[in-house]
């Protein structure tokens, strides 16, 4: 687990839980990796205010918490399908503002795994500052 | 607090305020003094990385998500020496005559526009990008339009010297692009205008404004030591762009005598849609945009442009989460984009306002007529994917993640209207209008036809915020075609406008 400066541990921790459910491929980052998409939403977070800090931590405590009612256990100790329908009814629920929270949520998650360098690669995006030559690449 | 004193001082350096910039420049020669104050900063020629994180933070106002008040949009303008012109893809459209018509502005004319914009596109080198150097992903878009009998157009850019990097939204690594950093700014330097970047100016009024300089962390020095500055000017043009501009006016309290000031803003609401193809095709290579669609705009109020966005933002812009998403996402080199953008009415209620820290917040809405438009939107760019050749389409308010090329004929029913629902779909912007609309006195709007703030006799505005309504196309040409105005009015009366 990567630390956090600009959220508590708790916090911190189901962040990666969910990000995991949003794009899998977080759980097979070796430990650089994760660092460097830590970094990139940390450091993100860190350019908002306070207030906006502790909303986003509040989110993901109510994340972690909501599925209680329904499955009796914590966000954290859920297995993946679960996970994926816990956030399928914060995506599309009938709470205007949950849908809101999760979708900036999912935004983070994409800017920390999708931002880092190598995801171009992974990808397969790879534009060139001079790109005359590959225009007839495919 | 620190003080200068200028004849003219130009808050914002973007298409506006560059424009403003040059054509003021001559009054130099005349002994007057004239000072930019742009809030962003100067980054140098091999700080443009292309690496779209580090970029949007330097270039873009929160990064390119500036959320509105009910977080429904994403808005997207710039914040660098040059302003939003380093960042946009230098699509150069002049507005339609039947725009000039609707916008009904005393002394805006089409004639008029047309000759400046037409100055405008020499002075910016504009001209048609040369077949061959454009990508699979534009031609396709091309193709499909053809296919269907949809009127399909090449959309002239302003590049120099173009290295197909693709990267424009990220800023030019090329210098390619001709915004008003590459072409009006250095000529208004050289004559000796003064640009002060990192300065964001905090409250404004006839005899000048208040500023502050800081230390961004990143790009070029500031001319200016950082601190606090009174700057006293003869003139003053606002040109920070639709946000900025208006919420400036607000904080300096015009809003008490201006009661339209902050309201009829329109933001072209856009969504991208995504096809994939079942071969590899060229889209990372080449100029994202050389291709738009105007057949709906008349009947369905929506215009279809090319687009190619990078790994983030097109994560961001995808429905849904998940192993499709990320199958979607691997699939990145057989992915052609298409970006719809809505014709939005000017409604007195879609607006800026200020919160309790004096920041500005976006108050938008879109009405059931704009979600229409998006919703039809997206059926028809499916279908010209699919028209295109692709295997699959996702579409932000499918039924389902993805749409496939056997399911071509039922798009209609593949994507209900009633899943275009504000919050459910990632809509962005980044064609701000409005906030400080022209118009004819102070009970319909906040300028008069050349920019000058009603009730005052210094003070102008001089960018889209000017908009009564959208422009219908892609703004910045008539941004600067107005600013062209506005300079001439002010050379024209220096000998008043300057005189202490």
């Amino acid at each position: 687990m990567n630390a956090m400066k600009s959220l508590p541990k708790s916090a911190a921790e189901v962040f990666l839980d969910v990000a995991e459910t949003v794009t899998p491929e977080v759980a097979t980052l070796d430990a650089e990796g994760r660092s460097r998409m830590i970094g990139i939403v940390d450091a993100a977070l860190m350019d908002r205010d306070s207030g906006t800090r502790q909303q986003i931590g509040t989110f993901l405590k109510l994340i972690r918490f909501a599925p209680v009612l329904r499955y009796g256990r914590t966000f954290d100790r859920l297995g993946p399908e679960r996970r994926v329908a816990v956030l399928r009814w914060f995506q599309d629920g009938p709470v205007g503002l949950f849908r809101q929270g999760f979708w900036g949520l999912k935004a983070m998650v994409f800017m920390g795994y999708y931002g880092r360098p190598e995801a171009r690669a992974e990808v397969g995006y790879a534009p060139e500052f001079d790109g005359r030559g590959g225009l007839g690449r495919a | 607090m620190r003080e200068r004193d200028f004849d003219v001082v130009i808050v914002g350096s973007g298409a506006a305020g560059g424009t403003l910039a040059k054509e003021l420049a001559p009054l130099v020669e005349a002994g007057k003094r004239i000072a930019v104050l742009e809030w962003g900063p100067r980054l140098a020629d091999d700080a443009y990385t292309g690496h779209e994180v580090e970029m949007a933070k330097q270039l873009y106002f929160d990064s390119g998500g500036v959320l509105t008040r009910d977080r429904t949009m994403t808005l997207a303008y710039g914040r660098a020496y040059g302003g939003s012109t380093v960042v946009y893809t230098g699509t150069s459209l002049v507005m339609p005559r039947e725009v000039v018509e609707r916008w009904d502005v005393p002394g805006i004319v089409h004639d008029d526009l047309q000759r400046r914009s037409a100055k405008v596109l020499e002075e910016n080198n504009v001209h048609l990008l040369d077949e061959s150097k454009i990508n699979e992903n534009n031609l396709l878009f091309r193709a499909g339009c053809t296919k269907l009998g949809y009127r399909c157009r090449q959309f002239p850019i302003n590049v120099k010297g173009c290295r197909a990097s693709s990267l424009c939204n990220l800023g030019c690594p090329n210098g390619a692009k001709q915004g008003t950093h590459k072409v009006q700014l250095p000529v208004a330097e050289a004559a000796g205008v003064e640009v002060v970047t990192n300065c964001r100016v905090t409250r404004v009024d006839e005899e000048g404004c208040d500023a502050v300089v800081a230390d961004p962390g990143f790009g070029l020095p500031s001319a200016w030591e950082p601190g606090t500055y009174r700057v006293t000017a003869r003139v003053v043009v606002v040109a920070g762009g639709a946000v900025n501009s208006t919420a400036l006016l607000l904080r300096s309290g015009f809003g008490d005598h201006l009661p339209v000031l902050g309201r009829y803003l329109t933001l072209h609401p856009a969504l991208i849609l995504v096809g994939e193809h079942p071969r590899e095709i060229t889209n990372d290579h080449g100029h994202p945009k050389s291709f738009y669609c105007d057949d709906f705009v008349e009947s369905e109020r929506f215009l279809l442009e090319t687009c190619m966005y990078f790994p983030f933002t097109t994560a961001k812009n995808l429905i849904g989460f998940g192993a499709e998403h990320s199958e979607l996402m691997r699939a990145f080199p057989r992915l052609q984009m298409i970006l719809v953008l809505a014709i939005d009415p000017a409604l007195s209620s879609n607006r800026i306002e200020l919160n309790g820290d004096g920041e500005p917040v976006v108050d938008y809405t879109m009405t059931p007529a704009v979600l229409d438009s998006l919703h039809r939107s997206m059926v028809e760019s499916s279908r010209i994917f699919f028209a295109a050749g692709a295997r699959r389409v996702h579409a932000p308010a499918g039924s389902s993640f993805f749409i496939n090329a056997e399911d071509a004929h039922r798009v209609d029913e593949m994507i209900p209207r009633a899943n275009v629902v504000p919050g459910r779909m990632s809509v962005t912007s980044a064609h701000l209008m409005g906030g400080c609309r022209m118009g004819r006195g102070a009970g319909d709007s906040v300028t008069d036809g050349w920019g000058r703030v009603h009730g005052t006799t210094r003070l102008f505005v001089g960018d889209s915020s000017l908009f009564p309504q959208c422009s219908e196309v892609n703004p910045y040409v008539t941004v600067m075609a107005l600013a062209d105005r506005t300079a001439e009015f002010i050379r024209d009366n220096a000998g008043e406008l300057l005189t202490s």
